[in-house]
């Protein structure tokens, strides 16, 4: 059986969200309040949108969503969100609750009332725009867990103090692996012998603290 | 004289979120009453529904934000009552007083009595006027003009 997906507000994050889970052959439903934006919705290929107020135990029941194994209440109030995923969770026995929170400081609170996964977008973006503006040797930074871990995508140029030393001569803070070397066309899982090479990128996996640290040793920025 | 001001101060501390017609006017019997009371509502212009005798503090501010409640002195507060016009953010900021804080007597406004069941688990005490007034005018009804139907026939 489809695993059937829920999604409740935020239209422009339910629209990106719904295509893209719907390609990976889930079940999707989506509730939005406005009617008008329900029809853009609705145009999506395969998504059954409801009309209605997501916080209303009825449009959940309307919705299906005793039948959800997920439901991701996207909605801009952080109160709104809460209630979305206790009453998912209570009253139709969904198995995951994900939502998103604007104050961060919430995060904690929400697991505590019993919220499997709880994101926090304005954290999340900040972070994001911080590591783009700030750094400029990483292409790509994937922060995991909340942002404590990150996976980022380091190109090793020639005049970088890391070129030509081997990775166990390179002073990298402890919190830090270098778990990939991608050369021309092949990928190097390193040892500690493996020697890094002007025009590499190194796939790095870090604590987020260590993150600045470890590129400065590579990079020299 | 001070000593006695300060004990009272930590005994019945309450925090009333929402300044509205039923907000005010419990803030304003609790202050006639010797109460410390807080009142804390987003908007400003709101607390003109509190009477010139009130006597408690009043602050601004969004009470979703648990650095709001902490800024109203939370932790010593002996009662939380959430009466704003939004459900789930009476439902949020109860929970936040009973779980992260221990707060003894919670109460909370709910017009849809059908989420109840959120609160099932928590010990909230809530009140639904949609049910109380079903009740009240039911027991209107029910003494006078059904007895007296039921006794004419």
């Amino acid at each position: 059986m489809k695993t059937s997906v829920l999604l409740i507000g935020g239209f422009d994050m339910t629209r990106g969200l719904a295509s893209s889970l719907l390609k990976k052959g889930y079940n999707v439903t989506a509730i939005y309040p406005d009617y008008e934006k329900c029809k853009v919705l609705a145009e999506i290929e395969g998504l059954q949108v409801i009309n209605g107020d997501g916080t209303k135990p009825f449009i959940l029941e309307e919705a299906g969503a005793e039948k959800m194994s997920i439901a991701i209440a996207l909605t801009d109030h952080d109160d709104d969100n809460l209630v979305i995923c206790e009453l998912c969770k209570k009253k139709f026995g969904v198995k995951k609750t994900v939502c998103t929170i604007k104050n961060g400081e919430n995060t904690e609170f929400f697991r505590k009332m019993g919220v499997d996964a709880v994101v926090c977008a304005t954290n999340a973006i900040t972070s994001i725009i911080e590591q783009q503006a700030f750094m400029d040797e990483m292409t790509t930074v994937i922060p995991i867990g909340d942002g404590r871990l990150s996976i980022a995508e380091i190109p090793i140029s020639e005049t970088a103090p890391a070129v030509g030393k081997k990775l166990w001569e390179i002073n990298l803070p402890k919190e830090v692996i270098v778990g990939c070397i991608m050369r021309q066309e092949s990928n190097i899982i390193p040892r500690g012998d493996t020697r890094v090479l002007a025009g590499d990128v190194l796939i790095l996996l870090s604590s987020a603290k260590q993150e600045t640290t470890a590129v400065r040793e590579l990079t020299g920025r | 004289m001070m000593n006695i001001f300060s004990k009272t101060k930590e005994t019945d501390y309450t925090i009333i979120i929402g300044c509205g017609r039923l907000g005010a006017s419990l803030a304003n019997m609790l202050s006639d009453n010797g109460t410390d009371v807080l009142m804390l509502d987003k908007d400003e212009a709101a607390f003109r529904k509190l009477s010139s005798s009130y006597g408690g503090l009043t602050l601004e501010g969004d009470a979703r934000d648990i650095s709001t409640l902490r800024e109203a002195g939370i932790e010593k507060a002996k009662v939380v009552v959430s009466v704003t016009n939004d459900d789930n953010t009476n439902i949020m900021v109860a929970q936040i007083a009973k779980e992260l804080y221990q707060i003894p007597y919670v109460v909370c406004r709910l017009y849809d009595p059908e989420r109840e069941c959120v609160y099932h688990e928590f010990e909230i005490n809530t009140i639904c006027p949609a049910v109380l007034s079903a009740n009240e005018i039911n027991k209107l009804l029910g003494s006078s003009v059904y007895h007296m139907e039921a006794q004419r026939a």
